[in-house]
C-alpha cells in the first residue's frame, strides 16, 4: 500500500517541493471549482512543461491514483474537482505565450494562459482569438480546449474547436503526442476534434496552436429592452430567419439584469422585463443597414427601446455587464447552480415557460442569461446552500429543466460540458452502444478508468456522491495510507 | 459546506468577517487574474478566491486557523484590485480587515512582530510629536551629503530591509507640512475646503502638501488645513486594530465637524480611502454612525476636485506615465480624472505601461513585512519604466511614490517621481504665489 509521502516525494522528485500542494489548509481551495461540487484532493502538483506532466501522469498511474487536470477552475461543471481525491495536475505554471505570428496568424500558447492574456497578444498585431467565454479574464486556454468553451461571439464564428488547430498533448498513459497542427484540415484521423471538448478525460493538453482573426473594421451594438422575455424570444427568431448574421445575440432577464446592474454599473434598465444584446460587425455601410434591420425586428415584438451604443467605451459598459451576470448572481444569494440547455430556437419560448413552471414548483428562484442566438440556455438557480435541504430541491429541479431540454429536441450542455454533474443524463441522449463506443475512445488515449474518473461518461463504481467534506483529511499528515 | 461545522477551532472575536461578507463569494473565479499576488504565484491560495474561501473554512469550522493559513492573508496586499472586479460585490477590503483582527486575537505565528507593528502604529505613527522626531533622523540622513556616492555604490543595498527603506526615500525631504500650517491667500468669495494633511504624508511629503494648496487655490478654492485632524486610521485597520482605527475616526469626525459642508480632500489615496468608509467603520457606533456618514460624503480625492472645477491652462512638456494607486483606482473607482487632468497640459506625451494598475508592492507597511512579494511587484514595475524610458512617473500616494523611487533605482533610468498635484503645480506656475 502506498502512503502519501511516497506519492509527494515522487511528485516533488519530477517538479520540484515548492509546486507540491499536500497540507489541507492548502489542498481546500482546489476542492471547487465554478459549480457547488466539492472533493479534496491529495495533493496538488504544479508541473513545467509537457516533459513534467508525463513524468507526473506516468507516477499518478503506477501508484494507482486518479488524476484530474485542472486549468483556473472556473468551469461550471465540475470538471476540475477531483472526483475519486487522487492527484490534480494543474497548468497555473505553464501560461506562457509562445509565439503570435501575424503572417500566418497563428498563436501557439501554454495552456494555463488566460484566455484574455491570448486576446491582449492578439491584439497588439490587429489580430483577435474568436471564443470569447463570459469568463475569459480568468479561464485557461486549456479549459477552454478541454471544454469546447464558446462565449458570445460565437454565434457568427464558432467555439473553441473552430479556432483550435493542433494541440500537444499528454496522454492518459503519458505520452507525448500532436494532435493536428499549424493548418486547417490536417491528413487523417481528426484526433485534435475528438480530443477538444473531451473535459480532461483524455489526457492533459500541453500547448495549443490557435488561429487569429483580422479584428473587424467596425462594430456596432445595440441594446434592445422588452417587457417579457416572450418578447425578447420572438425577436431573436424574427432576426435568425430574416436572414441577418449578427456577430452575438445575447439575452437577459429581469432578475439577471438587476443583479449585474447592481454590481456593474453598466447602464441596464433595471425595471425590463428583459433585454436583448445584439452586435454585428464587419464593413461600416453594410452592419448600419443590418442593424436598422434588427432595431426593427426588436419595436415589431414589442420592444420599448433600442438604444445603440455611441462608442467603444458605452460598447464595453454594455458587454461588462453580460460578462459578469453570473458573477453578480451573489448578489441574490451565495450560491448558483447554472444549467446549460441548448434548445432548437423556435422552442425557446416553450422552453423558457417550462423552466418558470417547474423552478415555481420547488419555491427556487432563478435567473436567466444566456446565448440566445444559438438557443443555448443558462437557467441559473439562485440559493443558500446552508439552509437544510435546499441543495437537494436545486439538484432535483435542475434535472427536470435538463429533461425539458432534451424533451424539445435539444442537448444537455452547450459549452460548459458535461462534467460530474450531467454524466448521469447521458442516457437521454445515446444509447448503450454509443456510450460504449465513447468509452472506447478513452481506452485508446489509455484512460483505463482513473484518469479525471466520474466526468462526462455516466459513473462507474467508485463514483459515489462527492463527499461535501472529508473528516479523515483534516488529521491527515504525510503519513497516511490512501 | 458540510453540516458538521458546528463547531469551530478558534476563538471568533467581535471583529471577525461578519458572514454575509463571507458566503457573498461564489467561487466564480473572475478576480484571481487581477490579483498581484495570484499573478506572481499562481497559486489559488494566493488569490482573492482561495482567501475568501479559507476564511469561510475557519469561520465554519472545518479547518483550524494555522500558520500556513495565516501566511496565505499576510501574503495578500489589500490593493483591492479583486475587488473592484467582482461582479458579485464581495466587500473584500472590508473582509480583509476583519480577517486580520482575527488573526490579531491570537495570532499563530509572527506575534511579536504583530504587536511590535501595533505598538509603532499606536504609539508612533498616530502622535504628531512622536513621529516628527522619529522622521527627524530620516531627514538628516537625506540630506547627508555622502548619501549619492553611497546609493550607487550598492552598499546600502546590502542591509537588507533598511536599505529597502532608503531606496524608497526622496531624493531630499521637503519641510513638513501639519495642521495649520500657513497656505495661500485665496481669492475673496473662494470656497472653503479642507485639505487633510494625514500622518507621514505631512512629515516626509510636505512639499505635496504645499502644491496642493496650490493648485486648489488656482482652482478657485479657499484652502485650510484645519487644526485638530490627525492620522485617518487606515494602517491601523490594515492591521486588523480595528478599535483604534474606530478611535482616531472618531477623533478627525470631532475636529472636522465644524467646517462643514466644506469638502474635505485628500492626497493620499490609502487615507482618502479610510475617510470615505468611516461610514463603514463607525456604523455600529450609535453616537457616530450618522455624522460618521456625513462626513465621508464630504470626502473627495483631490483629483476629483480639480477635475470637476478646473485649472488655469497649464504646461508640462515631458514624457509621463501614470501609475495608479491602488485604493484610488480600485477602492474609489478613481481612475479617469488624474489622466484627464494630465492629458490636458500642453506639450505632454502621457504613455500607459501595461500592469499601470497593479499594485507596486509599497501596500502601506508592506514592502516592510512581505520584503520578497513586494520586492517582485517593484521589479516588474522597473521593467516597465526601463522598456517606456519615462521622464517623470505620476502617482496620487505617498506609499506609491516611495516605492517607485525604488523602482527608478532598480531600473537604472532618469526619471523623477511626482505627485500628481506636483505636476499641475508645476505645469501652471510652481511655487511663486499668486
Ligand atoms: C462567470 C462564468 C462565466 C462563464 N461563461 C462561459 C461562457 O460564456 N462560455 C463557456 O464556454 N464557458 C463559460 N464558463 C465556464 C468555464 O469558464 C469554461 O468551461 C472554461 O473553459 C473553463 O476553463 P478553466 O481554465 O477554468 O478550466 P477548469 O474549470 O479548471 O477545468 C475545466 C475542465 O477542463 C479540464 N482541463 C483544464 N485544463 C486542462 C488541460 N490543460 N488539459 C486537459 N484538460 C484540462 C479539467 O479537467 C476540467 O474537466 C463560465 C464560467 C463562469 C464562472
Ligand atoms: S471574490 Fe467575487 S469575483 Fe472573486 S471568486 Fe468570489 S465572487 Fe467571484
Ligand atoms: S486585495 Fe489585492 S492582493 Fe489581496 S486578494 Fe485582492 S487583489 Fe489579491
Amino acid at each position: 500500500m502506498t502512503t502519501r509521502r511516497e506519492l509527494l516525494a515522487g511528485l516533488s522528485a519530477i517538479a520540484g517541493a515548492a509546486n507540491v500542494l499536500w497540507r489541507h489548509e492548502d489542498l481546500i481551495v482546489y476542492e471547487f471549482d465554478g459549480t457547488i461540487e466539492k472533493k479534496l484532493p491529495y495533493a496538488v502538483v504544479f508541473p513545467d512543461g509537457a516533459e513534467q506532466v508525463a513524468a507526473v501522469v506516468r507516477l499518478c498511474n503506477a501508484l494507482g491514483f486518479a488524476i484530474t487536470p485542472r486549468g483556473a477552475g472556473t468551469g461550471l461543471s465540475g470538471g476540475a474537482v477531483p472526483a475519486q481525491r487522487g492527484v490534480v495536475i494543474a497548468t497555473a505554471r505553464m501560461r506562457r505565450i509562445l509565439e503570435v505570428d501575424p503572417v500566418d496568424r497563428v498563436a501557439v500558447v501554454e495552456p494555463g494562459a488566460p484566455n484574455i492574456q491570448l486576446t491582449e497578444a492578439a491584439a497588439e498585431h490587429g489580430l483577435f482569438y474568436a471564443p470569447d467565454p463570459s469568463s475569459q479574464k480568468a479561464c485557461t486556454i486549456g479549459g477552454n480546449v478541454a471544454e469546447n468553451a464558446g462565449g458570445p461571439h460565437c454565434l457568427a464564428l464558432g467555439v473553441t474547436t473552430n479556432h483550435v488547430l493542433g494541440i500537444e498533448v499528454v496522454t492518459a498513459d503519458g505520452e507525448i503526442v500532436w494532435l493536428g497542427g499549424r493548418t486547417m484540415d490536417a491528413p487523417g484521423y481528426d484526433l485534435r476534434g475528438g480530443f477538444i471538448g473531451s473535459e480532461g478525460t483524455l489526457g492533459v493538453v500541453t500547448k495549443v496552436v490557435v488561429r487569429l482573426l483580422p479584428v473587424p473594421e467596425s462594430v456596432v451594438t445595440l441594446l434592445g429592452i422588452f417587457n417579457s422575455v416572450e418578447e425578447a424570444s420572438v425577436t431573436v427568431g424574427a432576426i435568425i430567419s430574416s436572414g441577418l448574421i449578427p456577430a452575438a445575440i445575447e439575452m437577459m432577464d429581469r432578475v439577471t439584469l438587476q443583479a449585474a446592474e447592481a454590481g456593474l454599473q453598466c447602464g441596464y434598465p433595471a425595471d425590463a422585463g428583459a433585454v436583448l444584446l445584439v452586435e454585428f460587425d464587419g464593413i461600416p455601410e453594410v452592419i448600419e443597414s443590418q442593424a436598422t434591420a434588427a432595431r426593427a425586428a426588436c419595436f415589431e415584438a414589442g420592444a420599448s427601446e433600442v438604444r445603440v451604443a455611441r462608442d467603444a467605451a458605452e460598447r464595453e459598459r454594455l458587454w461588462k455587464g453580460r460578462k459578469g451576470a453570473i458573477g453578480a448572481l451573489g448578489r441574490i444569494a451565495p450560491n448558483y447552480y447554472i444549467l446549460d440547455g441548448v434548445v432548437p430556437r423556435s422552442r425557446l419560448v416553450t422552453v423558457m415557460a417550462g423552466v418558470d413552471e417547474i423552478v415555481s414548483r420547488y419555491g427556487l428562484q432563478v435567473a436567466n442569461v444566456f446565448h440566445a442566438g444559438d438557443g443555448n440556455l443558462h437557467p441559473c438557480v439562485v440559493f443558500d446552500e446552508r439552509v437544510p435541504g435546499t441543495l437537494e430541491r436545486v439538484l432535483a429541479a435542475g434535472a427536470e429543466i435538463m429533461k425539458v431540454c432534451v424533451d424539445a429536441g435539444g442537448s444537455l450542455t452547450g459549452e460548459h460540458g458535461v462534467g460530474y454533474e450531467k454524466n448521469k443524463f447521458m442516457p437521454w441522449l445515446y444509447s448503450e452502444v454509443d456510450l460504449e463506443n465513447m468509452g472506447r475512445i478513452r481506452a485508446v488515449f489509455g484512460n483505463h478508468g482513473r484518469f479525471n474518473p466520474c466526468k462526462l461518461l455516466p459513473a462507474g463504481s467508485g463514483c459515489g456522491e462527492m463527499a461535501h467534506n472529508d473528516a479523515a483529511m483534516r488529521a491527515a499528515g504525510p503519513d497516511a495510507y490512501v | 459546506m458540510a453540516s458538521d461545522g458546528s463547531h469551530s477551532f478558534w476563538p471568533i472575536p467581535a471583529d471577525a468577517p461578519a458572514k454575509d461578507d463571507l458566503s457573498r463569494c461564489v467561487h466564480c473565479g473572475l478576480c484571481v487574474n487581477a490579483c498581484p499576488t495570484y499573478a506572481i504565484t499562481g497559486l489559488e491560495t494566493e488569490s482573492p478566491r482561495g482567501r475568501i474561501y479559507l476564511a469561510r473554512a475557519v469561520d465554519e469550522g472545518h479547518i483550524p486557523l494555522t500558520a500556513a493559513v495565516q501566511g496565505h492573508w499576510d501574503l495578500c496586499l489589500q490593493c483591492r484590485a479583486c475587488e473592484a472586479v467582482c461582479p458579485s460585490g464581495v466587500p473584500y477590503g472590508r473582509l480583509m480587515e476583519h480577517v486580520r483582527a482575527q488573526v490579531a486575537a491570537k495570532p499563530p505565528t509572527g506575534g511579536k512582530m504583530r504587536r511590535l507593528r501595533r505598538f509603532g502604529l499606536r504609539n508612533v505613527v498616530a502622535r504628531p510629536r512622536v513621529l516628527a522626531a522619529a522622521v527627524w533622523p530620516v531627514r538628516l540622513w537625506a540630506a547627508f551629503p555622502l548619501r549619492g556616492l553611497l546609493r550607487r555604490s550598492g552598499l546600502l543595498r546590502k542591509l537588507g530591509r533598511l536599505g529597502v527603506i532608503e531606496s524608497q526615500l526622496p531624493a531630499r525631504l521637503g519641510r513638513p507640512f501639519r495642521p495649520g500650517d500657513a497656505t495661500p491667500a485665496a481669492n475673496p468669495g473662494s470656497a472653503p475646503i479642507v485639505l487633510f494633511t494625514g500622518c507621514i504624508m505631512g512629515e516626509v511629503f510636505g512639499d505635496v502638501h504645499r502644491a496642493t494648496a496650490r493648485v486648489l487655490t488656482r482652482a478657485g478654492f479657499a484652502v485650510e488645513a484645519t487644526v485638530g485632524q490627525g492620522c485617518c486610521g487606515a494602517l491601523s485597520a490594515h492591521d486588523g486594530d480595528l478599535e483604534f482605527a474606530r478611535g482616531l475616526a472618531r477623533d478627525n469626525i470631532d475636529a472636522l465637524e465644524r467646517t462643514s459642508p466644506a469638502t474635505i480632500v485628500n492626497n493620499s489615496a490609502g487615507c482618502g480611502t479610510a475617510l470615505k468608509e468611516y461610514g463603514d467603520l463607525l456604523a455600529g457606533d450609535p453616537g457616530y454612525a450618522d455624522r460618521a456618514r456625513q462626513f465621508s460624503a464630504r470626502v473627495k480625492d483631490f483629483s476629483e476636485v480639480v477635475a470637476a472645477a478646473g485649472i488655469p491652462a497649464g504646461r508640462f512638456a515631458k514624457r509621463v506615465t501614470y501609475q495608479d494607486p491602488c485604493h484610488l483606482a480600485h477602492a474609489q473607482r478613481v481612475r479617469n480624472q488624474p489622466r484627464a487632468l494630465l492629458g490636458a497640459l500642453a506639450g505632454i506625451s502621457v504613455v500607459e505601461t501595461p500592469g499601470g494598475d497593479m499594485c507596486c508592492g509599497a501596500a502601506g507597511l508592506y514592502s516592510l513585512v512581505q520584503p520578497a512579494m513586494s520586492a517582485s511587484l517593484r521589479t516588474r514595475k522597473a521593467e516597465q519604466f526601463k522598456k517606456f524610458a519615462p521622464e517623470v512617473i505620476v502617482t496620487a500616494n505617498p506609499g506609491c511614490q516611495m516605492q517607485y523611487e525604488a523602482a527608478v533605482c532598480e531600473a537604472g533610468i532618469q526619471a523623477r517621481v511626482m505627485h500628481l498635484a506636483e505636476v499641475l503645480d508645476e505645469a501652471t506656475g510652481g511655487g511663486r504665489t499668486d
